[in-house]
């Protein structure tokens, strides 16, 4: 960390001849400092529900850039007193009063955070990017660090999503959100599932077909997933319509830097309620549980054959799709960790857990001092943890399985 | 009585001149004694004239606001100011305050375009070193900005680490 900046300024007293030199260095400035939000017609706060760890958050949107942060009670405090009345020192002093302690940090974080989102007057600083001198930047690691953040960032986009999506929601779209949509999905899928379980004798003929047909077989189940993934994000983000709120964007991106995947921005949800958010969240699932137990009742209905086979497999691929989806342990964000963490109201579950790793151990040591929203970040790693190795045993179970058959 | 052009032999802007030239530059030259927390010339004034600082110390400032003015520079013994003032007929961009007793030496501009068309020469010699000291001192100035910048970014906070924002893809 550099010394602080300093500035000199000379100064003179009218009517006095003369003059004084003073020196005021940055640390100094910075405490007297009085940061001012924007006006409060450029931001919306919206209070998320108390969470299972008996705390509140809350989502802060930049309306004029379209950008959202997550505040917890400590940071709304401070956001509260960021009016341009108050100088740095004077808010320090009140959160002490009120909280009783205070970390310094917490400010520079969240000016870091506020600047960074727009929020704060003088914002035409918030897209200033960091330069190092050209012999930093060209290391080989920097390089390859370069390129595995570009590939990470490859990404397609539907501009004017949010337009696209209200008019298909105009056009009908809203009757997927109708009770009766509901109810008669649920119908279909019950029906679907008794009939599966009828139908399992049949699941010979598909590991047939497949090894005679492979080709075919594979290109008609991707082709079935392509398009189930598309209309399930596609019905997120009517569902998002549905409440009101906006799209930001929809769009392919490589889930950590790996998975392809298609995307609905709507992170505007958060300014409704938390209903409204599990809606979202299970919309998209019931997409491959309705595609899934149609494709079972047109097997049922079919004769055997290939046909019949394709259905059948389609049926239980996407139904396993959106159990896969809808499980909320795997250290994934997907549909069923966004139902979970909007229940327990926890946004940052899965991103506080991951950090509490590294200090396990010594938290784990003095377990008395352990609070509640650490026990739920604990439960969360553990469930993660059992549910992964549970996954691979069973795999390598199969694994072994084929080992074994090879050798025969 | 002042031996100047043993004082002038010590400025960096005449270094490259002979004894003989020196001798002709002293003639051209005025001499001024400032006490400490005098005004050599202000911002906006007229500026006509370069100086040179035999002995004592001059900060250089600029008005901010009020009776506030930022410090840019200062000048010691065998340094020379408002060089501007030779070439430009533009007001004087800061003030020059004395900050202890001092001794100068003034050369205006009438004297130097004197010595442009008596001794052209000279004033060669003298503008190539000029143009040396105007690139360090304009080096110094960029680092003076890069440092006030710096001040403005840890005074309001401002970091330009990139910070996550909250935002949720449903997949």
């Amino acid at each position: 960390m550099p010394d602080p900046a300093k500035l000199e300024l000379l100064t003179q007293t009218p009517g006095e001849a003369g003059f004084q030199i003073v020196e005021i260095d940055s640390s100094r400035a910075f405490w007297a400092f009085k940061p001012q939000r924007l006006p409060s017609t450029e931001w919306q706060l919206t209070p998320q529900p108390v969470g299972a760890d008996g705390a509140r958050n809350y989502i802060l949107n930049n309306l004029r850039h379209d950008r959202y942060l997550l505040l917890n009670s400590k940071e709304h405090f401070l956001w509260n007193y960021f009016d341009g009345r108050h100088s740095l020192e004077e808010i320090a002093r009140a959160f002490y009063l009120s909280v009783g302690a205070f970390d310094y940090s917490i400010i520079r974080q969240l000016l870091t955070k506020l600047y960074h989102c727009g929020l704060l007057e003088g914002r035409h600083a918030m897209d200033l990017q960091p330069s190092h001198p050209a012999a930093i930047d060209d290391r080989w690691t920097d390089r390859i660090g370069r390129r595995l953040m570009t590939w990470r960032r490859i990404s397609l986009r539907i501009s004017n999503a949010d337009r696209y999506c209200s008019i298909i929601y105009d056009h009908g779209g809203f009757l997927l959100f109708h009770p009766l949509t509901f109810w008669l999905s649920t119908a279909v899928a019950i029906l679907a599932l008794a009939l599966a379980v009828r139908l399992t004798p049949n699941a010979h003929d598909f590991t047939y077909f497949v090894t005679a047909r492979p080709f075919l077989i594979t290109s008609a189940m991707l082709a079935t997933l392509l398009v189930a993934s598309m209309l399930h994000v596609l019905v997120h983000a009517l569902a998002c319509k549905s409440y009101g709120r906006r799209v930001r964007e929809i769009g392919f991106f490589l889930l950590q830097g790996v998975w392809p995947t298609f995307y609905a921005d709507v992170t505007d949800i958060f300014m409704s309620s938390r209903r409204a958010r599990v809606t979202v969240d299970l919309a998209g699932p019931m997409v491959e549980v309705v595609l899934g137990s149609v494709a079972i009742l047109a097997a049922h209905a079919s004769n055997p054959g290939i046909g019949q086979a394709l259905l059948l497999g389609a049926g239980v691929m996407l139904w396993e799709s959106a159990v896969i989806n809808l499980y909320p342990f795997n250290f994934l964000e997907m549909d069923g960790y966004n139902i979970l963490s909007d229940s327990l109201a926890m946004p940052m579950l899965r991103q506080q857990a991951l950090a509490l790793i590294p200090n396990l151990p010594r938290r784990l040591r003095s377990v008395r001092t352990i609070d509640r929203a650490e026990w739920i970040q604990i439960g969360y790693l553990v469930l993660c943890l059992a549910s992964v190795l549970v996954y691979l045993i069973a795999h390598l179970d199969v694994i072994s399985a084929l080992y074994r058959s090879s050798w025969r | 009585m002042h031996n100047v052009p043993d004082f002038l032999q010590n400025v960096a802007l005449f270094q490259d001149l002979a004894s003989a030239d020196l001798s002709t530059l002293a003639g051209l030259l005025v001499s001024k004694k400032v006490s400490a927390g005098s005004v050599i010339f202000r911002e906006l004034d007229d500026s006509d004239a370069l100086y040179l600082l035999e002995t004592g110390q001059v900060v250089i400032s600029k008005h901010v606001h009020g009776q506030v003015d930022i410090v840019l520079t200062r000048f010691y013994s065998g340094d020379f100011f408002g060089e501007m003032g030779l070439f430009d007929a533009a007001p004087r961009s800061a003030t020059a305050h004395t900050e202890v007793d001092s001794s100068l030496w003034r050369l205006d501009r009438k004297a130097f375009q004197q010595i442009f068309s008596d001794h052209p020469e000279i004033a060669a010699r003298i503008c190539y070193r000029l143009v040396t000291v105007f690139i360090e001192r304009l080096r110094a100035t960029n680092e003076q900005a890069r440092e006030a910048i710096r001040w403005g970014l840890e005074a309001t906070g401002y970091s330009p680490t990139d910070h996550p924002l909250f935002g949720r893809k449903s997949t």
